[in-house]
């Protein structure tokens, strides 16, 4: 029932992935390995993709599992079969599982398939609002091709934003509903400018919104439908899954070969170039574990790796239809960035959640937030607050949950680090910065005065981390004192290694990540493919 | 765009009782059938095609898969209907006599399943349906390797949705207790096989992911009894559900 190796479908064995010669390796199958690899295919560079968890099957539509326990269960679903650990503010050490994949498009086969574009100042200094990094070292007008193309192959739809005055996508997005509608004129009437979000669905028929699952149908534009399935059509392209990278072993400043687990043995395979794109918690997990050359790791003559790590913080509301307004519910269509940037200070967009606001949602919710807090300890507390939410749901109706995007800004303090007894689990040690506290009260207000506060609930209590939006951690800069990469996401310390997800981001925009690291890779393809042809023209 | 999905579907145990029954339910309702038993039969409607096959024999159970696939197309239901109740005391019962109960009982099924599963995952949608009783709640006296079994089948079904539920949730997995009581001696009040296998037929014809792992008994969903108390706290809990009929 499994799938093996096929020559057709571009899957290999670890024996025939040994056996060649591959200009390129790309280790993650993710949106950035994904989008990269593919783009190497197209530019007639033979790649392997070598990715951690399964194929799996095409059919598969499950969502992504926080109670799933089993190591062996989580793995052949697609989910990251560990806990990742955290360390909050110094505090205690929690063990969950993350919104992280392991499988053939890594997490991005889970993700709500949101391709929202960042504004200039998210990547530069603009005169009455500095970077908090000094700019990235590329600049915004340099990425445009690269968005426009990655929105193009994740098929982006959507309105454009009547404040930042970017581009509509080429795509026009599907009508909106009549409540839709009722929801946007009034949003509109509260002198905010809502427009129709940026999603990566093809809407092909049969379409059923795969937000935070496996999409079943050639629909949502992730790292496996848009990067590695049209990868493998070139046939330049070839896939060795189940497949674990260890280390990276290093020799006269380039990466040698790569060791790898896979059919229960270690093996080693070689490549011209390595594209590493295992994701921003493990990118740096494996760079810090490769210490044959280096014992602070390997590319990490900066000290930086594994550090300046950012998430979003996720800031939710419920809001309530007005009084005569039919109800919306669960919607994922809406955005705006009437908040984006208050007072001089960088917060984020704001966009509908695509989960409705019914009382096992607000009651899931609450018991969450009882769960961490002191009142756990309280008999009955968790029927309270389904009885409490049952009558909320009662009384309000269905509500819209609103997601506002709290732009993180990094601090070499917080870092991710592989766990010293197990190397599968990332290490998150992160403080709260206070700045970041001081952002999100602003953010906070803002959503009190634009929304009004009778119709509207905060569903976040206190500061909550998008574990989902890890990046930052692989950071690139011009100086090879303070970034691990150059410019061109070429490691400083390294010839031949690049990294190719969201590791390379200097600040984490105020906008979801994936447009972003989609463009990122496909602008690492062009500068790797780029450079061997100068170079089989030198040898030539 | 939205293709008309052709139904075919495989009964075991075909050649009488409720199996020949539910398979020409399911022929008349313009279903291509699929008939399994031991032996060639003379099927009572044109869509239904007779094979013989042993299903405690994983290779024969191939074999007939492969057959049907070519024959009418691939299987999008599955009803295991295949049973044996050899009414023996314990006493009476040798390992081989015991096991090979357990062997059409369960293994009859399972060998089914493994047929049909990874058709049924490459299109993402199936129906299986697991004809079952409660004997296993209760045994009677001379049903020990009956009620081992079949309440092993039970099992198997909730063991299917553990493992294909989230990953696939158009493959609908449900037990279903006909009430007719065939197999059995000395119970009045079977029903007649042709009136449940309507409701069987209808059974296999839900598709919705709403319903897999529930269990059915004759025209409607069963569930386990609820007390008071818990009948309240559903209800105050927003936790009702209507309850599933076929009739």
């Amino acid at each position: 029932m499994m799938a093996g190796s096929d020559a057709a479908s571009g899957l290999v064995t670890v024996a025939e992935a040994k056996a060649r010669h591959w200009d390129v390796i790309v280790i993650g199958t993710g949106i950035g390995g994904g989008f990269a690899g593919r783009r190497l295919a197209e530019l007639g560079l033979s790649v392997l993709f070598v990715e951690k968890g399964p194929v799996g099957h095409r059919s598969e539509g499950q969502f992504l599992s926080d109670e799933l326990e089993d190591y062996i269960a989580r793995q052949s679903r697609g989910f990251w079969p560990t806990k990742i650990e955290t360390r909050i503010d110094g505090g205690r050490i929690d063990r969950f599982y993350g919104p992280l994949g392991s499988g053939v498009g890594g997490s991005s086969v889970f993700y709500a398939a949101a391709a929202e574009r960042p504004e200039r100042h998210d990547l530069e200094s603009s005169d009455d609002l500095p970077h908090p990094s000094g700019g990235w070292p590329v600049g915004y007008d340099d990425f445009q091709p690269y968005y426009d193309h990655a929105a193009r192959l994740l098929s982006v739809r959507g309105d454009a934003d009547p404040l930042s005055k970017l581009a509509a996508p080429s795509l026009a997005p599907p009508p909106l509903t009549p409540a839709e509608a009722a929801l946007f004129e009034d949003l509109r009437r509260a002198g905010l400018h809502p427009y129709r979000a940026h999603e990566a669905l093809r809407r092909v028929p049969g379409c059923t919104d795969c937000l935070g699952r496996k999409c079943p149908h050639p629909c949502k534009m992730d790292g496996r439908s848009a990067g590695v399935e049209p990868a493998l059509e070139t046939g330049k392209a070839a896939l060795l899954a189940d497949c674990t990278v260890e280390e990276l072993l290093e020799a006269g400043g380039r990466i040698a070969a790569l060791r790898v687990r896979a059919e229960g043995q270690g093996h080693e395979l070689r490549a011209d170039i390595i594209v590493l794109a295992a994701g921003a918690l493990h990118s740096p997990g494996l760079l810090l574990r490769s210490q044959g050359t280096h014992a602070a790791g390997c590319g990490n003559s900066s000290g930086w790796v594994g550090r300046g790590l950012m998430f979003h913080l996720n800031e939710m509301v419920a809001v309530w239809p007005r009084r005569g307004s039919p109800a919306v519910g669960a919607t994922r269509s809406i955005s705006f960035r009437d908040l984006y940037v208050q007072g001089g200070q960088r917060l984020g967009l704001v966009q509908s959640m695509g989960v409705g606001a019914d009382s096992g949602r607000i009651a899931a919710h609450l018991k969450g937030i009882i769960a961490r807090s002191a009142l756990r300890r309280l008999p009955g507390i968790g029927k309270a607050a389904t009885v409490v939410a049952r009558a909320g749901a009662a009384v309000f109706g269905q509500a819209t949950v609103f997601v506002g995007i709290l732009e993180d800004l990094a601090d070499p303090e917080n870092r991710v680090r592989p766990h010293p007894d197990d190397p599968e689990v990332p290490q998150i040690d992160y403080r709260i910065p206070d700045e970041l506290r001081v952002r999100r009260s602003l953010f906070r207000r803002s959503f009190r005065r634009r929304l009004g506060k009778h119709r509207m609930l905060f569903l976040t209590f206190s500061p909550t981390l998008n574990f989902g939006h890890p990046c930052g951690t692989l950071r690139f800069g011009r100086d090879p004192a303070t970034s691990v990469l150059d410019p061109d996401c070429k490691a400083h310390d390294l010839d031949n290694l690049y990294v190719a997800d969201a590791s390379f981001m200097p600040s984490s925009m105020g906008v979801n990540p994936s447009l972003t690291i989609a463009a990122n890779a496909l602008r690492v393809a062009d500068g790797i493919a780029g450079r061997l042809k100068r170079d089989t023209r030198l040898a030539g | 765009m939205i293709q008309e999905i052709v139904e075919i579907a495989v009964v075991t145990e075909a050649s009488w009782g409720i199996g020949a029954a539910l398979a020409m339910a399911l022929a008349r309702k313009g279903v291509v059938v699929a008939g399994l038993a031991r032996e060639l039969f003379l099927p009572e409607h044109d869509r239904i095609l007779p094979v013989a096959v042993d299903v405690r024999d994983a290779a024969d159970v191939t074999r007939a898969f492969d057959e049907i696939r070519t024959t009418v197309g691939t299987p999008t239901i599955l009803i295991n209907n295949s049973e044996t109740y050899p009414d023996r005391d314990i006493l009476d019962e040798t390992p081989e006599s015991f096991m090979d109960t357990v062997r059409t009982n369960l293994g009859g099924a399972f060998n089914c399943c493994h047929a049909v599963l990874p058709h049924m995952v490459a299109a993402g949608r199936g129906r299986i349906i697991n004809v079952v009783t409660f004997a296993d709640v209760r045994p009677m006296p001379l049903a020990a390797g009956y009620a081992v079994s079949k309440g092993a089948l039970r099992i198997l079904t909730r063991a299917l949705v553990a493992d294909l539920g989230d990953r696939f949730p158009e493959i609908v997995v449900n037990d279903w207790v006909p009430g007719t009581h065939q197999p059995r001696k000395g119970i009045p009040d079977g029903v007649d096989p042709r009136i449940a296998a309507e409701w069987g037929a209808r059974l296999a014809l839900i598709r919705s992911p709403e319903i897999n792992g529930l269990v059915f008994l004759r025209d409607q969903e069963h569930r386990p009894p609820r007390t008071l108390k818990g009948r309240v706290k559903d209800r105050f809990l927003g936790q009702r559900r209507a309850q599933v009929r076929l009739g």
